[in-house]
């Protein structure tokens, strides 16, 4: 400590130039204020850690938790040394009052360079109050810390797509961030992120100093650019054809691929099968578990979990597509089979006339 | 007459807003309000029951499993699936070992800023804190060297302002640890910090992930096979073993020594936060099976009074004991406020008739939580580690008994003192050293099906909805770190017709009910002295202690 | 164009006999589109299907020893490309075919398409009616009906490289992988090109009945027309 991330970063070899390159070009590209962005560089260079407000509105602890699990920084260096969290409900020291003064302080003290960092959705039904901290709205929370701030992030997939309480039929109207704030956000989806994809996000941001190319729904690409099918190491399996057909059978045991039980790999982005969790331990599917898409909007309600296509509204729990085509299919054949007949009779009445014009003739 | 707005309560889970009376310096009232509400139990309803696992699991990312287990057990108690007993096993280790990361994370990370001023840190000689310490411990990171590089970090981290550790009640009078004994609790923080990664590694074995790992309804996603790589092998084993070893160090050598060193110092709090006096565990740790409540680990039942030769038998499914009130919450039922209803006759009808926001008080309004009111045959009741174990200990369970007894000897204090703030924060140490004794035992009898390969983990007759029967009602009992959690199921066609969640913090939590008993956290507040009523550290003490989780308490 | 009776009937109205000549109407690419598009639409549908629904296939337990649903997979890509080609191929010649191939039979522009589609309804549909008008080219209504067919067409091809940009580099499916956002993830576009497929199913099974119901009942060779090219229409009526 007592060095400027800059600092760090010269010692890494970093130029200035490309410090600041870096800090520029992809602030810009992603959309962001260019100005806010250099601020927070130029904050850096300073002897002091970047200040980081950690809000949460409608969710579970689970993306803070998941934080926690960081293994590289660990968590307990990230808070020494990289970053300033000065308000987070889960970890901060101060209660009530003092806890609400921290939060002023930061934003007020580092207007236009601090970071926003959110887990939970905002519950935007009846003026809001279905998410109140001291007395106060979650939504208006949000749009107060959001003003000034630098960069925003959006923790999991409550923030940036709604999760389970945006689920049908919503009933608090939960909405993800980017939908109530207008500046750019990045998006971290996942029930929750893992671990150190949290913290390459916030160190990508604050020891690098730049924004991190974003994809057109606001995330990262550098860990969502890829499907987890499409590094799942079961994937041989898949193109094999080699399928389980229920949990625990022969085929479990011997590690096939997923798809049948319902797998939501192949429409999934997220880097489960590259990164992996807990420092590289397993991630759902080494574990037997098809993936449920949990980085996907809508998520929830593209179920049953463990079907392949989501079920067709309206026909019962077990109808999906292939139930409702064949039924469409069926009813088709029987249509044209009745068709037939009739046509079969009128022929004949064809046929007749014919040889009644036939008979006049002769 | 002063009114106290706590709001956050931070170090906890979720939303909750304390407003406590205080007359003359002491608490003679208290409110408890949840502000925070999703509509979980409404947003099940017409899903597959097979999914509710995974819903139900967002509840809550700090117990995280706890809720996917009651709904496993819950579904299938509706539909008569018995697991294998591999997939028992497995679940016994998933549920002891969120116990004992969730009760570490709590005393080092959620309530050790209670008692521990972080800023004396800086005056501590960490020689003698060195000392200290391997005199109750043989934790080898106990050195001289290590206090004293977390103290210069300390001292670094201050210099560039104070983060998470801004603005805390520091310097209060109610701190009591000499300079020392703070070094090594901030010490052991931050160890404990890097620690609580590493065992819930034994989720990410079983269930992929941790947060949220992944569950199954009939028994356990991951199967075994010592003769493949993609199976839960032998490296697999051995990596959870090896966790294990790791969290009976770490429970034993640092939390529970550490615990007692803070503890001997706060003997006073064996006096206040004793709140009710009555006390519920659904019971946990099934060995032969979860019909079979009589072969738990921890057995189930109910102590009314504080009256320990007495242990009342507990009936989930008789609709006259548990019930919900929601007389001072934030919905509606069909049959008016008045009325408490049996959950899987439940209604979740929100309607919340508070202060328009912004706000100052909740004060004059007869609503004011997001969370209902549980009662066992209409009575408040308190759940968590003390209840857990005060119900083994009336219920003659040896090895609390030893262990209760053994950590009052130290303490040198009566049986009585458990009946506080001080007792629940210890009873949450004792609870941990005993669970991962269980943890011990259940990898030691995982070892030996594998080893005679008797590993199935999935019952698979009753996975199709064709197998069900068209109506379906079951109720899956856990006990979760803070206490008794249960999910209700009904089932309709293959579909959720209802779902209801009652949950360790709703019990503590809640408000009160339609004859203005109040719940744990308001009873256990009124007569606590407050010696700053800006500074109202007391309250934190005896709230913390309970290890609240509101986004559990509401859904 | 249009006449009073059905081919069968072989006087006209004035009781003059009835001569028939031979129609060019079908060009050969024409017909090579119309094979080529029911080849490998009946592969799309069998490999789509699979795709969605895997059998168990276990001719051996280690995965480098078969590959056979990744060549399942490969042959609904390489139909893909040769159906949108065809398809694109087609619409060409929608402007440079002859007068039956034309972009606008398949749209009811016309009165007298619109009424032509009634009649039709009322002929071969619900058949209240014994004889009705007959169309050299495509009828009406079947025009139309292969308008929304051509709809469906797109957007299966639209929602197939919206899946497929996923995995693969090539500029074609790049160029879809905003549709995969816009409809709410690739589940969703996963669900509507399954679902997409029992249309196809459905209008196959009408579609080749109706040829030959056409062929039975009006029997002018129809279903010999789309591999000749020939068809057999009357010759303008005789005026006295
Ligand atoms: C009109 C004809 C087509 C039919 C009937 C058809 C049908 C299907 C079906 C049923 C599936 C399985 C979906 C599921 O359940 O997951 C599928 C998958 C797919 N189709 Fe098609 N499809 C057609 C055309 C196309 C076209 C033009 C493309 C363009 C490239 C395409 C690309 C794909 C891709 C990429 C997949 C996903 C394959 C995978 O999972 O690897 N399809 N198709
Ligand atoms: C597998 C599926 C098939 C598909 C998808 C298909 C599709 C089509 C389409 C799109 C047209 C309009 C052609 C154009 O104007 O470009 C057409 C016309 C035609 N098809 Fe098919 N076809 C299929 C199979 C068949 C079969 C098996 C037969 C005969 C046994 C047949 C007989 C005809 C005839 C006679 C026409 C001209 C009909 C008319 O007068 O409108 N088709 N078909
Ligand atoms: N209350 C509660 Fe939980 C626990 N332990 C739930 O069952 O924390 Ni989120
Ligand atoms: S995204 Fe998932 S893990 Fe994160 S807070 Fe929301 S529910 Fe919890
Ligand atoms: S297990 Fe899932 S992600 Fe992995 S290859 Fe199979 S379908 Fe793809
Ligand atoms: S369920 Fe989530 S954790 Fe990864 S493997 Fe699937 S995205
Ligand atoms: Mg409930």
């Amino acid at each position: 400590m007592g060095q400027s991330i800059w600092q760090s970063m010269e010692k890494k070899g970093y130029s200035r130039r490309q410090f600041l390159q870096f800090c520029s070009a992809a602030a810009a590209a992603a959309g962001f204020a260019q100005s806010g962005v250099a601020q927070v560089v130029s904050a850096f260079e300073k002897k002091e850690k970047p200040a980081v407000v950690w809000m949460h509105f409608q969710e579970c602890t689970c993306c803070s938790e998941s934080f926690i699990r960081a293994s590289h920084p660990i968590v307990a260096d990230a808070l020494l040394d990289v970053l300033s969290l000065n308000y987070t409900e889960t970890l901060m020291a101060a209660s009530g009052f003092q806890a609400e003064k921290s939060l002023q302080d930061t934003i007020k003290n580092n207007k236009g360079k601090y970071i926003v960092l959110v887990e939970g959705a905002v519950p935007t039904k009846d003026g809001g109050v279905y998410c109140m901290i001291g007395g106060k709205t979650a939504e208006s929370i949000l749009q107060e810390v959001s003003k000034d701030a630098a960069a925003i992030v959006a923790w999991g997939s409550c923030a940036s797509n709604g999760c389970v309480q945006a689920a049908k039929p919503n009933p608090t109207h939960a909405t993800p961030i980017h939908k109530l704030v207008d500046k750019p956000v990045i998006n971290v989806p996942g029930c929750p992120p893992i671990a150190d994809v949290m913290m390459a996000v916030v160190t990508h941001v604050l020891v690098l100093g730049q924004i991190p190319a974003l994809d057109s729904l606001g995330r990262p690409k550098e860990f969502y650019g890829r499907r987890v099918h499409d590094t799942c190491y079961r994937r041989p399996n898949y193109d094999a054809g080699l399928f389980v057909e229920s949990f625990d059978d022969e085929n479990a045991r011997k590690g096939y691929c997923l798809y049948k039980l319902g797998c939501k790999g192949p429409v999934t982005y997220n880097a489960c099968s590259v990164v992996r969790w807990n420092e590289g331990t397993s991630y759902p599917i080494q574990s037997g578990h098809p993936c449920i898409g949990c980085s996907e909007e809508g998520f929830w309600d593209n179920g049953p979990l463990y079907q392949h296509l989501s079920t067709f509204p309206g026909f019962g729990i077990e109808s999906t597509a292939d139930t409702v085509g064949t039924f469409v299919a069926a009813a088709t054949l029987a249509g044209v089979a009745a068709h037939a007949v009739v046509t079969n009779v009128r022929k004949h009445k064809v046929i007749a006339e014919v040889h009644a014009e036939e008979e006049k003739e002769q | 007459m002063t009114r106290i707005v706590v709001d956050p309560v931070t170090r906890i889970e979720g939303h909750l807003r304390v407003e406590a009376v205080v007359e003359n310096g002491v608490i003679t009232d208290a409110f408890s309000s949840g502000t925070m509400v999703r509509g979980l139990e409404k947003i099940l309803i017409g899903r597959d029951p097979r999914d509710a696992w995974a819903i139900t699991e967002r509840v809550c990312g700090v117990c995280t499993t706890v809720h996917a287990m009651a709904s496993c057990r819950a579904v299938e108690d509706a539909l008569g699936i018995s697991l294998p007993p591999t997939a028992e096993l497995i679940r016994n280790i998933m549920t002891a070992t969120q116990h004992v990361q969730d009760h570490v994370v709590h005393f080092y990370h959620l309530h050790a800023l209670d008692w521990v001023d972080i800023v004396t840190v800086l005056k501590a000689d960490p020689k003698k804190a060195s000392e200290l310490a391997q005199s109750f411990s043989t934790y080898d990171k106990n050195t001289t060297a290590h206090f004293a590089e977390v103290q210069k970090k300390v001292k670094q981290f201050a210099e560039t302002g104070l983060g998470i550790f801004a603005n805390g009640y520091w310097g209060h009078p109610a701190y009591k640890l000499p300079p020392e004994v703070n070094l090594i609790a901030v010490a052991h923080y931050l160890d404990a910090l890097e620690w609580q990664k590493e065992v819930v590694k034994i989720h990410a074995v079983f269930g992929g992930k941790n947060p949220h790992p992944n569950y199954l309804v009939g028994g356990v996603p991951c199967s075994i096979n010592v003769d493949e790589v993609a199976a839960i092998n032998t490296e697999r084993l051995n990596l959870v073993g090896r966790l294990i070893s790791q969290a009976d160090e770490f429970v034993n050598q640092v939390y529970v020594p550490d615990l007692l060193a803070v503890a001997s110092f706060y003997k006073d709090w064996a006096k206040w936060g004793g709140g009710l006096k009555n006390y519920l565990s659904y019971g946990e740790y099934p060995t032969q099976g979860y019909n079979k409540p009589e072969a738990f680990k921890y057995p189930r039942g109910a102590i009314l009074n504080r009256d320990l030769s007495h242990v009342y038998p507990v009936n989930p499914k008789d609709s006259q004991e548990i019930k919900e009130y929601i007389a001072s919450s934030w919905y509606t039922y069909a049959g008016g406020d008045g009325v408490s209803l049996h959950p899987w006759e439940g209604e979740t009808e929100i309607k919340y008739t508070g202060p328009q926001p912004p706000f100052e008080t909740l004060e004059g309004h007869e609503k004011y939580s997001f969370l209902k009111t549980p009662r066992w045959k209409d009575n408040p009741m308190e759940v968590g580690p003390l209840s857990r174990l005060l119900v083994a200990y009336a219920s003659g369970h040896e090895d609390v008994k030893q262990l209760v007894g053994a950590t009052l000897a130290k303490l040198g204090v009566p049986v009585d003192a458990l009946f506080s703030t001080l007792g629940r924060t210890a009873a949450r140490g004792l609870s941990a050293a005993i669970e991962v004794g269980y943890l011990k035992e259940f990898y030691k009898e995982l070892m030996d099906r594998v080893k005679t390969r008797e590993t199935s983990t999935f019952n698979n007759e009753r996975w199709e909805p064709k197998t069900w029967p068209s109506d379906a009602e079951g109720v899956g009992l856990v006990e979760a770190p803070r206490g008794s959690l249960a999910h209700w199921i009904k089932i309709k066609d293959g579909k959720i017709a209802n779902y209801q969640l009652v949950v360790p913090t709703t019990w503590n939590g809640s408000p009160r009910d339609a004859k203005k008993q109040h719940s744990s956290f308001e009873a256990s507040l009124i007569g606590t002295p407050v010696a700053k009523l800006d500074q109202p550290v007391e309250i934190i003490r005896t709230i913390h202690s309970f290890d609240p989780c509101l986004a559990c308490a509401v859904h | 164009m249009s006449t009073t009776g059905i081919a069968a009937k072989s006087k006209f109205a004035n009781g003059h006999p009835a001569d028939y000549r031979r129609v060019y109407v079908w060009e050969m690419p024409v017909r090579a589109y119309h094979w080529i598009n029911a080849i490998v639409l009946v592969v799309l549908c069998i490999t789509g299907y699979l795709i969605g629904a895997p059998i168990r296939a276990f001719y051996a337990s280690e995965a480098y020893q078969q590959y056979w649903f990744g060549w399942i997979r490969f042959l609904h890509f390489l139909c893909a490309y040769v159906y949108v080609f065809n398809f694109l191929m087609r619409i060409y010649w929608g402007f440079v075919g002859n007068k039956y191939a034309k972009w606008n039979n398949f749209f009811p522009l016309t009165k007298a398409q619109r009424e032509e589609i009634m009649d039709v309804l009322k002929t071969d549909v619900f058949q209240v009616k014994l004889h009705g008008a007959i169309s050299t080219g495509h009828n009406a209504l079947a025009a139309f009906i292969y308008f929304f067919t051509f709809l469906a067409f797109c957007a299966q091809s639209i929602t197939g490289f919206a899946l497929y940009s996923s995995m693969s580099n090539s500029w074609i499916p790049r160029m879809f992988t905003w549709i995969v956002p816009l409809m709410g993830g690739e589940m969703s576009v996963r669900y509507w090109h399954h679902l997409f497929m029992w249309f196809f199913v459905t209008f196959i099974v009408v579609h080749i009945y109706l040829a030959f119901y056409h062929d039975y009942i009006e029997g002018r060779g129809t279903i010999s027309s789309i591999v000749g090219g020939w068809k057999f229409d009357k010759m303008p009526e005789k005026k006295d």
